[in-house]
């Protein structure tokens, strides 16, 4: 990283840090939730799928305890995804028309995101614990982390090629889809299938319940395609904000 | 009308806003409503069959007009400060945005509800649709609050989705005993009637109007407050 590169990340933080009321929204938000959600959820019993084929019996009230962090980090990265992109434009252009090369300015951006990301899973993480403890917490932690980011990656696209109104629309929707619905072992047969699949979240999601779930790890598999994800994603980001900035120097 | 026209059509200006707006709430009624009698179950609620169907399509318009609204008000506000000090004033700026809101809030409600007229058989079909567009009249009104309010649009997108889901998850179908502040706990309890083939009572009609329109003249009030202190 370059001085410029450091400049750039430095004043991208402190941006951030002047919003108060988003650092409160961004640590209350996943504490009121979470709790508030495995707090009123039933102990009904539950089976589900787990990676490499192998079921387990738990309770509805851990398997929504397991998926509420997901949940929350993935709406939560999306719109900072969104917004943090789309109200970082304006600043870019100029520090591209100062000299700055378009990645020195796109690059600091994804370091605030992946910043708020990792202290939205923090704060998420710090709160579950107090009622829900997954078997494997490295596992857990890393399946979250990667939905997070594949999720703010999505904002960050969102955010840039459409509106700010169709943003949220989209990136909500997308959330509230992938991980509330289609990968949510809350519902269906407990194992998902078909639809879910072709999101970008999947592999991390069966990273979450792994590790949720499973003392050992068996989601190598998983692992791959959230990585695989994660790099077309980031690499989408990365080319869609060069080229803007480009276009504006 | 001219004007409320073309601050609909500024809402609308960037690329599948409309598209996202009509297609969402009818995907949400189709890809929720299979899971929240599931959901509800595991909340200990009651919800269940085609009144989780009709409850989300309820869901669905106030996402939207909820996003709408606070977008309306809060991107609005420079063209706005400046509309006002050319001479049309606070009052007939407010109120130009808020109708314009309500024309773009109708569009998600029809949607929501017509995905909810293809999925079931509605019993009630003209209850159903009164309640959804109170659904989303009353999350257009706390977005216009929030908007008029917090201009940062992270920040206020998140309050509005904060209010949401409290209101959500704490109302009828969701819960034993809603409690008094869940604001839209008349209109899911008269969609939940409508979709299970019940008529709601009296009370519940009264309620939900005034409820409604309480909402709606409280953000028309804190956009002309707003306005005033901009101008």
């Amino acid at each position: 990283m370059n001085a410029r590169m450091t400049t750039a990340t430095r004043l991208g933080f402190r941006e951030q840090a002047r919003r108060p009321l988003l650092l409160v929204l961004l640590v209350g938000l996943p504490f009121f939730f979470i709790t508030r959600a495995i707090a009123r959820t039933e102990p009904m019993p539950r089976l589900i799928g787990l990676p490499g084929g192998g079921e387990v019996l738990t309770t509805m009230k851990d398997v929504h305890g397991a998926s509420m962090v997901t949940i929350t980090v993935a709406f939560l990265a999306a719109l900072c995804g969104a917004f943090v992109m789309r109200s970082a434009q304006s600043a870019d252009r100029r520090l591209v028309v100062a000299g700055f090369r378009p990645l020195e300015a796109v690059l600091p951006r994804l370091f605030v995101l992946a910043a708020a990301t990792g202290v939205m899973l923090v704060v998420s993480l710090a709160v579950t614990a107090m009622s829900f403890s997954p078997r494997s917490w490295p596992a857990f932690a890393v399946g979250n982390l990667l939905v997070g980011l594949t999720y703010a990656c999505i904002g960050a696209l969102a955010g840039v090629m459409l509106g700010q109104l169709g943003a949220t629309y989209l990136v909500l929707f997308l959330a509230m889809l992938g991980t509330g619905i289609l990968q949510n072992p809350m519902f269906g047969d407990g194992t998902p299938g078909g639809l879910a699949l072709a999101f970008p979240d999947y592999g991390a999601g069966r990273i979450v319940i792994d590790g949720a779930f499973s003392g050992s790890f068996h989601a190598w598999g998983d692992l791959a395609l959230a990585l695989g994800w994660l790099a077309a994603l980031g690499l989408a980001v990365v080319w869609v904000l060069r080229r803007l900035l480009r276009s504006a120097s | 009308m001219s004007r409320t026209v073309a601050f609909a059509r500024e809402q609308l200006r960037a690329p599948f806003t409309l598209a996202l707006l009509i297609a969402i709430p009818a995907l949400f009624v189709v890809s929720a409503a299979g899971v929240l009698s599931e959901f509800a179950g595991a909340l200990g609620g009651s919800l269940a069959g085609d009144a989780s169907v009709a409850l989300s399509a309820g869901w669905a318009a106030a996402f939207i007009s909820g996003a709408l609204g606070f977008f309306q008000a809060a991107s609005s506000r420079d063209a706005d400060r400046r509309l006002a000090l050319a001479g049309l004033g606070p009052v007939r700026v407010a109120a130009s945005r808020i109708v314009a809101s309500v024309l773009l809030s109708v569009v998600a409600a029809a949607a929501a509800f017509a995905a909810l007229e293809l999925r079931i058989d509605v019993a009630h079909p003209l209850h159903a649709a009164v309640a959804v567009l109170a659904f989303a009249l009353l999350y257009l009104a706390i977005g216009v609050l929030v908007g008029s309010v917090i201009r940062a649009p992270l920040e206020g997108s998140l309050l509005v989705v904060f209010v949401f889901l409290l209101d959500a998850f704490a109302g009828p179908g969701m819960s034993g005993s809603p409690p008094a502040w869940a604001v839209s706990q008349k209109a899911a309890d008269i969609l939940i009637d409508a979709g299970t083939g019940i008529g709601s009572p009296t009370g519940d009609w009264v309620r939900l109007a005034i409820v409604t329109a309480g909402a709606l003249a409280a953000a028309f009030c804190v956009f002309v407050a707003a306005a005033r202190s901009r101008a």
